[in-house]
Formats: structure tokens, C-alpha cells, sequence
């Protein structure tokens, strides 16, 4: 096997290509949608971005403009937490349009994260979303199998490979150097998105954590340069096995539809069908049963809240809550909070589970299917997967619980202990500097840690696969018959 | 010879491959809206016991202050999903279809969602519409790529011209035989799924079929128009893909990406501002200043008067009045620009059949959209009825085991019967008349 030969065949490739005229078609038309995705993905960021941004600044000025009350008001005041896109959603959406964006944080409750796009949808928004990814992801395999289909198949046809391997050329190379010649070409359609991407790191404005999304930008463009290279050996592959072009062309065809359309599709309905979510009701009553028998705070009767009491007077020696050094009725919401936020977690993590379940069936499709592959390492690297809203989620719970702990605390410290119970008025309160101080919501993005561990599978896969896929090449190169 | 042609095709395993796939695939979608409606009907079963023991648990704890246990107390109002959404489950998934409210401000309530995962969300269901619009053009592509160029590239076409006496009759005989099976094997899909979705045979129902017959008609009238362009199976494959992907995908997908941009919806979370704004900074202000507003929406309750010593509970609902009656500005731009939402991709979807087959299905099986707001809509009257129902009682300090607890059963949102016509499946007929006389002018040259 010689370099100079693989290099000599992948050029002679590319050239018979380069002087057809659906080339250039092909290439304008997906330069048009490039353009056209990059900046609706772009101006869907930066609207996005500033809209939230700008409620998240206003819901705070009316924060801070609260006069001195009582604490537990502004528990109940609240906070929201605006969810943030993140920079490279400009590139893949992930699951962005279907989550909420923004959820109103109080004391006792945790609430939904509501307003998605997908709530505002009028149902277009299920013949899937126009993005870069898309483009790579579906588009593009379909333009290199249609390239590449006819790559062997008809040289085999016409017989040239007959004078192609006569004249010294091997099987090993002639493979090699068309795969290599496809994937150059793949690199063509390939190289604008990346530039695009990289301008809009290196150039857009008020993106979180830069960085970041530089590791982020390099690991998903290899993880497409890998994606690209399976798909153009599979094309050469499938090109050589096949007993003629027409039939090549059929047999890429239907690997397409089944790996981007139906497998995936299928494997997440099963998922879903398989772990059952369940009802909204029966998760808020479960939480709501468990956080009785362990206590309620707002029943005066309690026995555990009265147990707790009892002790609390035998610590400090004294025999009314009164006469306790703190205020006794923020003393109770706090221990009342936090059995609660416990209480919700532990539900919340089993309801995450029975997601993870679900999405799981068809993440492990990823390891024969690339394109789920590729999918899942895209979602993960530009943190709009499953993970990231996951992760935004416990962000706000965090923010939330925080919140209430701190009014809690500023009403054991400065509410005078006669006052157990009632926050209206204007005489137990506290100042309203204290506003201020308790910090804002800022939706930080997940580290690129956990971002890879999610990707790990996928990434797996992927080199497998181009592994796999080279050595089928080897493989072929020993059986492939010239007619 | 009809039977010959007919045995000739079911030869092919393509053919029997895909018909088995797509009858398979069909049976997934018929098996997962079953499973959709029964989770759903589990869930209303579930409300309904629920809310009698949520309301004695409560009226128990509180019953001597009927301001305090009217906060907690939470009343079901419920979007019954047809049968018929079980085939087209649509955004009925997204928006929850269960409103559980107390009579404390609304706008802080009604837009909570279910519990959903947003992966299943992305990936969209499974349904009998999904196989329907996606699946069912591919299996239509599958039978009539290579109709006419299977006879060139394996040289019987000149057989068949020199034999019969006319080729285009020819040609329609074996698409004939294709158009059959697929409509047969549609009309089963469509039997199975009344029967096992028990959907109703109402005019619904004869819609949805009409329309699936149209869109059925139209691919196969499209199939017909690439491959009497006499190019190579290979050439007639990849074109018909090409206009499956952007029919169903680049189009829809583009659209969806020009409606999100040029109608974003900031309203929503100005929405949720203002009603909290509205509400808790009243805690701050002149009792009396709120009450009189307050009056000025019911000036029925002005015999209430004005007491403003301490906490009381007129004082108090009136405060979440105003957290309703503050955002109303919010809301009410919400609502607009919804409407321009669905009243635009409409508009858009005349034009592309399988925008306008989704659209229509989702529509008819009330899950559009549309429907979802109105629900909203009643959501808001039912929570004013329950207002209006209770705060005499309240601030007259009456007693929660006056009242007759009995009659707050769950309720359910009517839907507004009739007015489904025969116009809905216009876009569709021009659609199908329009490639039927295209692939005619084409078919002359043959």
C-alpha cells in the first residue's frame, strides 16, 4: 500500500466530482440553509438571551424595591429563575423549545418551570427544528451517500476499476483513497458550519463562560469530524458490496430512513411506553403525604413539630418559646423547610430516574446507531441535553431553598420573640437592606465535566465505529471483486 | 394480467418489507394512543377521587376559618381528551389537560405544567399521524419509485410498448395495484384504531378518514409526476427522499424557526411578573387603596366595608385580586399573540398538505393548540365562578362546614360541538386536484 497512491485516488475521486454540475447545486442549496439556520439559531439566541435577561433584571428590581417586612413576606415574595440558553444552543437547540424557562421560586413550594416554546407551538415545532446540527446530523449523510453511493459501484459497471487495478493500483488504496476523497468533500460542507460557530464564540456578545465553550466547540467538532468519516466509509463500504450503483444508492437509502428516522423514534416511544411517567397528582400527593407523617409546620398541633418544641425549651432551659434567644416561628419554618426540600428531593431524584430510564433505551441504541451517537455527544457538548435542564433545575431548587432559609434565619435574628406567628404589618419587620444583600439568580452552565461523562457513551461509540469501519475496509479489500 | 401484475409486485421484498414495517409501526402507534388516553383517563380517575378527600382533610383542619382552608383548597377543572386524540395526540402531551386551582390569583396557576420529559417531548409521539403523514409517503415512494424504470433497466419496457396498447394504461394498472394495497392497509389501520381507541363514527372521524385518503392521493399523484420524468430508479429514489425530507422536515422546520423569531413571547414571563408584582407589594400599600379597587371590580361586596386593623381576609383575597387585575395588560397581550401564532402558521400550513394534515388532525382530535387556550380561557371563568361563589361566604366569616362541600365534584370543559366542515379539507383536495393534473401533463408525454 502505498500513501502517494491513496493520496493519487482520493484527488481523482474528488475531480470527477468537482466537474459534475450537482455538486455545485447541492452545495449552494446547503449553503442557503446553513445561512439560513445559522441566523435564526443566532437571533433565537440573542432574543431569547435578552428577553430573560431583562425579566430576570426587572423581577429583581421589584425585589430590591421592597420596604423593611417582615421576612417570611418576602419568602413568599419570591424569586424567579429565567433559564438561560446556552451559547453553542445556537448550533444544536437539544431539547431547548421543550423545557420551561422560567419558575417562580417561594418558600413551602416547589414549583413547575413553566413556558417553554413548545407550549407556544402550534404544532410545527414537531416536524423538528432547523439548526446547524440538523443539517449535519441528517442532511448531510444524505448528500455523502448520494455522493458516494456510485463511488465503486460504478467504476465496477462501467469497468475502469478492471484498468484501475491492472495498472497497480490495490484494493486497500483504491478504498482508502475514495473514502478520504468523500470525506474532503464532506469537509466542504462541513468547514462553513464550524466557521460560523467559531465566529459567534470568538465575536457574539455577553456569552456565559467563553471558555468553556471553546472546550466545547473543539470536542464537537471532533466528534463530527468522527461522525463524517463513519459516514464516508460506510458509503465506500455499501458502494463495494453491492451488485450494482442502483442497488448501493437503494441500500444507503434505507439505512438513512431507519437510523434517523425510525429507529430513534421508535426507541424513545418504547421508552416512554416501557417506564410510564406518573401523574402530576400522584407525585405532588406522595410528596404531600410523606411531608405529613414526618410534620406539618403549619399544623399548631403537630406531635413532631410539638416533640421538637419540647426540646428545643429543655435545651435552653427556659418553658415558653417566648423566652426562647430567637425568634421560635422561624425556628420552625426552617426545620419545616428543610424536611420538606428533603422530602421533594428524594421524590424528585426517583421521577428523574424513571426519565433516565426512558431516555436511556434509546441512548443505548447509540452504540449500533451513530446518528444517535453523534446526537447525544452534540446535545451534551453544547449543554442543551437532558443533563443541562436537569442541572438548571437543581440550580433554581438551590436558589429557592437558599432564599427561604436566609428569610428564616433573618426572622429568628431580628423578629422579636413574642411575635410567633403572622407576618402583616409594619412592626416586625426587617430592614430592607437585607434585600439587597441576598444575592440574585444566575443560571451558571454545567461544568464541561458532566457534560462529558454524558457523552462518554456516545464518544465510545463513535470511535468504535470509525474503527470498525476501517477495518471492515481492510476486510473488503481482501474479498471485493473487480466485476 | 391484473393478477400477474399483482403477484409480480408482492415478489419484491422491498415491497413485503415495508408493508410489514409500516403495518408493524402501525400497530406501535394504534397500542401507544391507547396507552396515551387509559394514562390519562387514570389520571382523571385519580383527580376525581383525590379532590373529595383533599377537601374533607382540609375542611377538618380549618373549618372555623373558611378564609384560611380556602387557600389551601384546590378544584379540578378538566380537558377530557377525545378518543379521537389518541391518534393524534398533537400538543396535548405539552399542555397539561388538568387544572388544579385554588381561588387565590389565577395567573399564577394556570400556565403550571404537567410532569413531562422533555426528551419525549422532543422526539414527539409515536401516533397513528405520525405513521400517517411521515411514514406512509415513504412506503408510497417505496411502491412507485422504480414503476416504470424497473421496466427500462431490466428491458421489458419495449416489450410493453410494442404489446399493449396503451403504455399509460399500462402504468396506471400497476399503480392501480399499489394505490389499492396502501389504502387497504390505511383503511385497516384506520378500522383497528376506531375500534381499539373506541373513536366514535362521528363527522370527526369521517374527516379524519377523507383527509387521509386525500393525502394518501397526493403522494401517489407526486410519486407519479418524478417517475414519468423516465430517469434511472436510483435518480427517481433520491428525488422522491429529497421532496420527503423538505416537505416534511426542511419546510415545517423552517417555518417553525421564522414563527419563533418573528413572534417571540416575552408576554408570558411579563405575565408572571406583573401578577406577583400585582399581588405581594400590596402587602406594603394603604389597605383602604386596595380594597377600593378591589370594590371597583365587585362593587357587589362594597357592603363589606373597609376594615383595615390587622390581617383580615377581605383585605387579604383582595390583595390576589390585584394580582389578576394587575397583569390583565400582560395577559391579554399573551393571548394576542398566541392567536397571531396559530392564526400565521394556519395561514402557512394552506400551502403544504402535510403541515395542513397535522394542523387539521390536532384540530379535530382537540388537540391543538387552539384548544389549549381555550381551555385557558374556561379555565379563567371556572376560577370566577369559584371567586364569586365564595367570597361573600368568606368575608361574611362564615364557616367551612357550611357549606355544602358535596356539590365541588371535579368539573369538565365542554367543548364547543359542530362547526367542523367540509371546508377544512379544501387545502388538501386543491393540493391533490394540483399534482393529479401535473403528473397528467407529464404522463401525455410518455
Amino acid at each position: 500500500m502505498k500513501r502517494i497512491n491513496i493520496g493519487l485516488l482520493g484527488r481523482y475521486f474528488l475531480k470527477n466530482i468537482m466537474q459534475t454540475k450537482v455538486i455545485y447545486v447541492l452545495l449552494v442549496i446547503f449553503m442557503l440553509l446553513t445561512a439560513y439556520s445559522a441566523v435564526s439559531g443566532i437571533n433565537n439566541y440573542t432574543e431569547q438571551n435578552t428577553i430573560r435577561q431583562e425579566h430576570q433584571q426587572k423581577a429583581r428590581q421589584s425585589w430590591e424595591a421592597n420596604p423593611d417586612k417582615h421576612p417570611h413576606r418576602m419568602a413568599h415574595f419570591g424569586s424567579f429563575a429565567f433559564r438561560k440558553k446556552q451559547p453553542l444552543s445556537m448550533f444544536d437547540y437539544g431539547i431547548e423549545s421543550f423545557t420551561g424557562n422560567a419558575v417562580f421560586l417561594e418558600a413551602h413550594r416547589q414549583n413547575s418551570v413553566n413556558f417553554s416554546d413548545a407550549g407556544f407551538s402550534t404544532g410545527a415545532l414537531r416536524f423538528g427544528e432547523l439548526s446547524m446540527a440538523m443539517l449535519l446530523q441528517l442532511v448531510l449523510p444524505l448528500i455523502l451517500f448520494f455522493l458516494g453511493f456510485s463511488a465503486i459501484a460504478s467504476e465496477r459497471e462501467n469497468g475502469t476499476l478492471k484498468i484501475l487495478l491492472s495498472q497497480g493500483a490495490n484494493w486497500k488504496e483504491i478504498l482508502l483513497g475514495k473514502s478520504l476523497g468523500l470525506f474532503v468533500l464532506a469537509l466542504l460542507f462541513f468547514i462553513p458550519i464550524m466557521l460560523v460557530t467559531f465566529f459567534f464564540l470568538f465575536f457574539g456578545e455577553g456569552l456565559i463562560d467563553p471558555s468553556d465553550s471553546w472546550q466545547r466547540f473543539l470536542l464537537l467538532l471532533v466528534g463530527y469530524v468522527l461522525f463524517l468519516l463513519i459516514i464516508c466509509v460506510i458509503s465506500i463500504v455499501v458502494s463495494t458490496t453491492a451488485h450494482s450503483a442502483k442497488n448501493a444508492l437503494l441500500t444507503l437509502l434505507g439505512i438513512w430512513l431507519l437510523m434517523v428516522v425510525l429507529v430513534p423514534k421508535t426507541s424513545q416511544a418504547i421508552g416512554n411506553a416501557v417506564y410510564p411517567t406518573p401523574s402530576k397528582l400522584s407525585f405532588q400527593s406522595a410528596v404531600e403525604r410523606d411531608v405529613i407523617k414526618k410534620g406539618d409546620s403549619h399544623d399548631p398541633n403537630d406531635p413532631y413539630f410539638n416533640t421538637l418544641r419540647d426540646s428545643v425549651l429543655a435545651v435552653h432551659g427556659v418553658d415558653s418559646v417566648t423566652q426562647l434567644p430567637f425568634n421560635y416561628g422561624g425556628f420552625v419554618m426552617r426545620e419545616g423547610e428543610r424536611t420538606s426540600a428533603n422530602l421533594y428531593r428524594k421524590h424528585h431524584d426517583s421521577l428523574l430516574q424513571i426519565y433516565e430510564k426512558q431516555n436511556n433505551i434509546s441512548r443505548y441504541t447509540g452504540i449500533l446507531n451513530p446518528f444517535v451517537a453523534i446526537k447525544t455527544v452534540s446535545m451534551a457538548f453544547t449543554g442543551t441535553d437532558f443533563k443541562g435542564y436537569i442541572d438548571f433545575q437543581a440550580q433554581a431548587e438551590t436558589y429557592r431553598y437558599q432564599l427561604a432559609q436566609e428569610m428564616n434565619e433573618l426572622q429568628m435574628e431580628y423578629i422579636s420573640t413574642k411575635k410567633i406567628s403572622g407576618s402583616e404589618g409594619k412592626k416586625h419587620v426587617v430592614g430592607h437592606e437585607h434585600w439587597e444583600e441576598f444575592p440574585d439568580f444566575e443560571h451558571r452552565m454545567q461544568p464541561l465535566q458532566s457534560s462529558l461523562s454524558e457523552a462518554s457513551l456516545g464518544i465510545f461509540s463513535l470511535v468504535v465505529w470509525v474503527f470498525l469501519s476501517f477495518l471492515g475496509l481492510v476486510y473488503l479489500s481482501k474479498k471485493a471483486k473487480a466485476i | 394480467m391484473y393478477r400477474l401484475l399483482f403477484l409480480q409486485f408482492l415478489r419484491s421484498r422491498a415491497v413485503l418489507a415495508s408493508m410489514v414495517l409500516i403495518i408493524a409501526l402501525g400497530a406501535i402507534s394504534i397500542g401507544i394512543g391507547h396507552q396515551f388516553l387509559s394514562q390519562k383517563k387514570a389520571a382523571i380517575d385519580q383527580v376525581e377521587q383525590y379532590q373529595k378527600s383533599h377537601i374533607e382533610r382540609n375542611v377538618l383542619l380549618h373549618k372555623d376559618d373558611l378564609g384560611l382552608l380556602m387557600y389551601y383548597v384546590q378544584f379540578a377543572f378538566i380537558n377530557n381528551p377525545s378518543h379521537l386524540a389518541g391518534l393524534s395526540i398533537g400538543q396535548s402531551d405539552v399542555n397539561t389537560n388538568v387544572q388544579r386551582i385554588t381561588i387565590k390569583n389565577l395567573e399564577g396557576q394556570r400556565y403550571d405544567t404537567d410532569l413531562v420529559n422533555p426528551m419525549n417531548l422532543q422526539s414527539g409521539n409515536l401516533d397513528l399521524s405520525f405513521v400517517l403523514i411521515y411514514l406512509f409517503p415513504l412506503l408510497i415512494i417505496v411502491f412507485t419509485f422504480n414503476i416504470l424504470s424497473e421496466e427500462t433497466e431490466t428491458g421489458t419496457w419495449r416489450l410493453v410498448s410494442v404489446q399493449t396498447p396503451s403504455k399509460l394504461r399500462y402504468l396506471l394498472t400497476k399503480l392501480s395495484i399499489r394505490v389499492v394495497l396502501v389504502y387497504t392497509v390505511l383503511g385497516i389501520l384506520l378500522m383497528v384504531a376506531k375500534m381499539v381507541l373506541s373513536i366514535p363514527f362521528d363527522i370527526k372521524f369521517v374527516l379524519v378518514t377523507l383527509l387521509s385518503f386525500l393525502y394518501v392521493a397526493f403522494w401517489f399523484a407526486l410519486g407519479f409526476f418524478v417517475v414519468n420524468f423516465k430517469k434511472s430508479s436510483g435518480f427517481n429514489a433520491l428525488a422522491l427522499l429529497s421532496i420527503w425530507l423538505v416537505l416534511l422536515i426542511l419546510l415545517p422546520a423552517g417555518i417553525n424557526a421564522y414563527l419563533t423569531n418573528k413572534y417571540p413571547v416575552p408576554e408570558a414571563l411579563s405575565t408572571m411578573i406583573s401578577q406577583r408584582d400585582g399581588y405581594h407589594t400590596k402587602w406594603d400599600t394603604d389597605k383602604k387603596e386596595t380594597l377600593q379597587k378591589f370594590y371597583a371590580h365587585y362593587p357587589q361586596f362594597q357592603e363589606f366595608g373597609y376594615p383595615t386593623e390587622g390581617f383580615n381576609w377581605t383585605w387579604y383575597y383582595a390583595m390576589q385580586q390585584m394580582g389578576d387585575d394587575d397583569s390583565v395588560k400582560d395577559t391579554k397581550a399573551l393571548q394576542l399573540k398566541m392567536g397571531e401564532r396559530e392564526r400565521v402558521s394556519k395561514q402557512v400550513a394552506t400551502f403544504l398538505p402535510n403541515m395542513h394534515m397535522q394542523l387539521a388532525f390536532n384540530e379535530l382530535a382537540g388537540t391543538s393548540l387552539d384548544k389549549h387556550l381555550r381551555f385557558l380561557d374556561a379555565t379563567g371563568n371556572f376560577h370566577e365562578e369559584l371567586r364569586l361563589f365564595f367570597y361573600p361566604k368568606i368575608f361574611n366569616g362564615e364557616t367551612g362546614d357550611r357549606v355544602d362541600w358535596g356539590q365541588f365534584e371535579p368539573k369538565f370543559f365542554k367543548k364547543q360541538a359542530g362547526e367542523y366542515g367540509m371546508a377544512i379539507l379544501v387545502p388538501m383536495l386543491l393540493a391533490c386536484i394540483l399534482m393529479i393534473i401535473l403528473s397528467a401533463v407529464v404522463a401525455k408525454k410518455l
